[in-house]
């Protein structure tokens, strides 16, 4: 009972937190001199076909009307201009892009297996290797590998994403030409190449990312490692790989629990650097043409989506802390 | 500061390497070789988007779209001639009242990718067509000159558009609102393709579109690729400006620009048929430098868009021309060079009229002579006469964020303080940026932009930029300029039709819009463009300074 409140607690927070997050894409947008209909107006733009495109695209009313407009379509869907070439975007519509004539939604939903296939893939290996390095840095601490583990570390956390990206392309891909380059092949079409061309792209992710594991675990252990209760377990006799595998571990993985839900979530919203240097069609290629485009409507679905994963990586975490720690239970 | 020093320094040495073995290079384009019938072009894209709507898109007569589309005329684009306009689906049009009606006749045995005849009567439609609110964003120019088109919103609802007549299958006749003279340009642009008459109404007809060019689209993925084929009911009998040999054209799309360049470098597997369709970049330029065999795939324009610093005349002091001229001289334009490509070779000719190479009727001049550098001297003296002996007070300098116009802005703003003018830089987001320097308001006293015409006539050099039609509202009169005289000779000019007579005309406002320095013409910008060694035949003509799409070719 009192699980299914905080639950709902949980819930009702999260769906808070997304209609502010649309209400401040609106506001910002408002705040900005940027007029989405200019990229429909056409060359050259007058002001009477301006208007007529503002009104099409329904960027004509006060900004709080159209984001009012906007969470109404999200019940009752939405229909743009009127007559034989009215665009009808049915209910749940999270908005309509005219720049790429497809609903918002769908849009999202084409990217995001890409998006999915590319975090999912680079996260398993961050996770496995960042926090395996960052065990046996502490368990070593002071001797070479230590030093290797952080050294290593501080690069990947220093470089950016965009310069890897390139970099990896150059000596896997071109000088040694070991994997493609780029692009994307679906998973149910040939899983062997879909994990081929990721691979690249995983590693550099990883890469990225590994470094705040290695280093978040190895300060953790070296804390828990000192507690008493690792003293008593040693004490009991036990096996050092039980001692800090079953022990020492398992609170060395909350900090790094919520760590790891946060940056899921927002890599699930889009790797943009990465997606853009190895030509992957996800959620970020997306993000970038939104921009790019001036197109409200889909930047502020993308927002709201990264919104989402983020929020929902969170409410994950706070269950997993249960699941990890008998303390956080609450009955 | 640094970082951007270390960079000039690199392009500098990049471009210097450049020039020396540019010496002995053949012509560009001369070590291709003869493109064949057959294979599969790629164009690599840094966009996620192409678009096929005829009615929506904005695409030059010599690219992406005219694959697809034809139009009602086309352009003739060679090296070292000058763009004239040529028959397409149509005739180049007559006109027997002195422009205000214009009648083109459709060839014989034209047929859509469907197989169904194109008749006069379809081309009305796809111009009706790109009235409708729905489909609006394409090039625009017909909109405001056909008679009957102020207030028609396309033809879905069963209205007729009234200047359009299809008096038989073959003939359609235009009534616009004034004599044009360019018309037969205008029909050119995209929006004057055919649509078969009653479709089209859906939002994405742009990724199932009926095609009249060689090629139909046949798949459409989104940010991922376009892919082409052939149609099967086109044929070189009926179509004299486009080759169509490849037998397959594919678009990859949201390819990053520097792996573009990259994959074209290394030139392996498929990228050996590719070309990047966006410029080459000055830091990728000077990587190239080394690289023998990529630079003799490298095609660069021999002119292009007019770089030019404009002054918002609606706004003290520099709507006082006599300061204005002071600009004139104070500028650097090797500088400029420097900034935006490393080199002159590179980055293009010094500008000092508003028409374009390869545009017909163009005349040569130059009203402010001075050496390249400038002249800061002169330019203190003429300021000190405006009555400004101490100088002008400090100048807003907005710019956009994108194409490297921070760099290419500092290097104005050195070269303006050696005449004792005072700037400050202001970097806008490429969006605020559009709204502040077409909007209906402007605050900014100076700023950096470039202009590369719609269609290859003067008129489309000088008309968006300098009517005071196209101040604010989007429009592209970034300076404000309003003089109620040219615009009368614009006019006059637009209503001209024969096109002798039209480029005296538009050769005579080009210095008369100078002499009241409204811009400082910098330079006219060359484009690089990078390709695979087995594409053939891609060459860029005179005007515009893109590869002509409708010649390329691969070979086995």
């Amino acid at each position: 009972m009192r699980t299914a409140k905080f639950i709902g607690v949980r819930l009702a927070g999260a769906l808070l937190v997304l209609f502010i997050v649309g209400f401040c894409t609106y506001a910002v947008f408002y705040l900005v001199p940027a007029d989405p209909a200019l990229a429909s107006c056409g060359r050259p733009c007058t002001e009477q076909n301006l208007a007529l495109a503002r009104d099409f695209m329904g960027f004509g009313d006060p900004w709080w009307r159209q984001f009012l407009d906007f969470v109404g379509g999200i019940a009752t869907g939405r229909t743009f201009g009127a007559g034989a070439t009215a665009i009808t975007c049915e209910a749940p519509c999270f908005g309509y892009s005219f720049q790429q004539n497809t609903e918002v939604l769908d849009l999202i939903g084409e990217r995001l297996p890409v998006t999915f296939s590319l975090a999912a893939g680079a996260a398993l290996l961050w996770l496995v290797t960042g926090v395996g390095a960052g065990v046996v840095a502490a368990l070593r601490r002071g001797t070479p590998l230590d030093r290797i583990a952080l050294a290593v570390s501080v690069a990947g956390v220093s470089a950016p994403v965009y310069l890897v990206g390139l970099l990896g392309i150059l000596l896997f891909g071109f000088t040694l030409d070991v994997v493609p380059v780029g692009g994307y092949v679906d998973f149910a079409t040939s899983p062997v190449d879909w994990a081929w061309r990721l691979a690249l792209p995983w590693a550099v992710l990883a890469f990225a990312h590994a470094a705040v594991y290695t280093r978040l675990t190895r300060s953790q252990m070296l804390d828990t490692l000192d507690e008493d209760y690792i003293r008593t377990a040693r004490a009991k006799g036990l096996t050092e790989t039980k001692v800090v595998g079953k022990h020492a571990l398992r609170n060395v993985l909350l900090p790094v629990v919520t760590v790891f839900g946060v940056d899921l979530g927002s890599l699930l919203g889009g790797a943009v650097i990465t997606e853009r240097v190895f030509g992957l069609p996800g959620l970020g290629g997306l993000l970038i043409d939104a921009v790019n485009q001036r197109d409200l409507p889909l930047l502020l679905g993308c927002t709201l989506f990264a919104a989402f994963l983020i929020v929902t990586a969170n409410v994950l975490v706070d269950l997993c802390y249960g699941a990890l720690d008998p303390r956080a239970r609450l009955s | 500061m640094t970082r951007s020093r270390a960079a000039l320094a690199l392009a500098l040495a990049g471009a210097l390497a450049l020039t020396a073995c540019g010496a002995n290079e053949p012509p560009p384009g001369a070590s291709q070789a003869q493109a064949t019938r057959g294979g599969t072009l790629r164009i690599l894209l840094d966009g996620q988007t192409v678009n096929y709507d005829p009615a929506k898109s904005s695409s030059l007569a010599i690219t992406s779209l005219g694959l697809v589309h034809r139009r009602l005329t086309a352009w003739h684009n060679k090296p070292g001639e000058p763009a004239k306009v040529v028959p397409d689906l149509a005739d180049v049009g007559k006109t027997d009242d002195g422009g205000k009606t214009w009648t083109f006749t459709l060839q014989e045995g034209l047929k859509f990718s469907d197989g169904t005849p194109i008749t006069a009567a379809d081309v009305k439609w796809g111009v009706e067509r790109s009235f409708a609110p729905a489909f609006s964003g394409g090039l625009g120019y017909h909109k405001q000159l056909i008679e009957g088109g102020a207030d028609y919103r396309g033809p879905f609802e069963g209205a007729e558009l009234a200047g359009i007549q299809t008096p038989d299958d073959r003939t359609i006749k235009f009534t616009l609102v004034r004599p044009y003279g360019d018309w037969p340009w205008v029909v050119s642009t995209p929006a004057f393709a055919p649509v078969p008459k009653g479709k089209g109404q859906e939002a994405d007809y742009s990724e199932h579109p009926v095609a009249s060019g060689p090629y139909q689209l046949v798949e459409y993925r989104k940010g991922v690729e376009a892919r082409l084929t052939r149609n099967p009911n086109w044929s070189t009998d009926v179509d004299k400006v486009r080759a169509g040999l490849p037998d397959e054209v594919v678009f990859q799309l949201g390819q990053d620009a520097s792996v573009i360049s990259q994959r074209l470098v290394a030139d392996s597997g498929d990228d050996k048929f590719a070309f990047g369709a966006s410029f080459v970049s000055p830091a990728q330029l000077a990587q190239l430098a080394g690289n023998t065999s990529a630079r003799q795939r490298l095609v660069t324009s021999k002119s292009g868009a007019l770089a030019y610093l404009a002054f918002n005349t609606g706004k003290a002091p520099l709507d006082n021309p006599k300061v204005r001229e002071a600009f004139q001289y104070a500028v650097d334009k090797t500088s400029y060079q420097i900034a935006s490509a490393g080199n002159a070779e590179l980055a293009g000719d010094i500008a000092t009229t508003l028409i374009t190479e390869g545009i017909a009727g163009r005349e040569k001049f130059d009203l402010y002579p001075t050496q390249p550098a400038g002249d800061p001297e002169k330019a203190k003296k003429l300021l000190a006469e405006a009555g400004f002996p101490d100088g002008l007070p400090e100048l807003d300098f907005v710019v956009s964020k994108s194409n490297n116009y921070p760099d290419k802005a500092q290097s104005v703003q050195a070269s303006l303080a050696r005449a004792g003018i005072r700037t400050t830089i202001r970097t806008l987001d490429s969006d605020a940026y559009t709204t502040e320097t077409t909007g209906d308001t402007a605050t900014f006293d100076l700023t950096l932009s470039s202009w590369q015409p719609d269609f290859p006539s003067a008129n489309a050099n000088i008309q968006p930029l300098f009517a005071s039609s196209e101040i604010g509202g989007g429009g592209y009169n970034l300076s404000r300029y309003r003089n109620a005289e040219v615009d009368r000779l614009i006019g006059e000019a637009q209503a001209t039709v024969d096109p002798v007579e039209a480029g005296r005309k538009w050769a005579e406002l080009d210095k008369r819009i100078l002499e009241d320095s409204p811009v400082v013409p910098l330079i006219y910008t060359r484009n690089s463009f990078l390709r695979g060694s087995k594409v053939a035949n891609l060459f860029i003509a005179d005007f515009p300074a893109y590869p002509n799409y409708l010649q390329v070719g691969v070979t086995p």
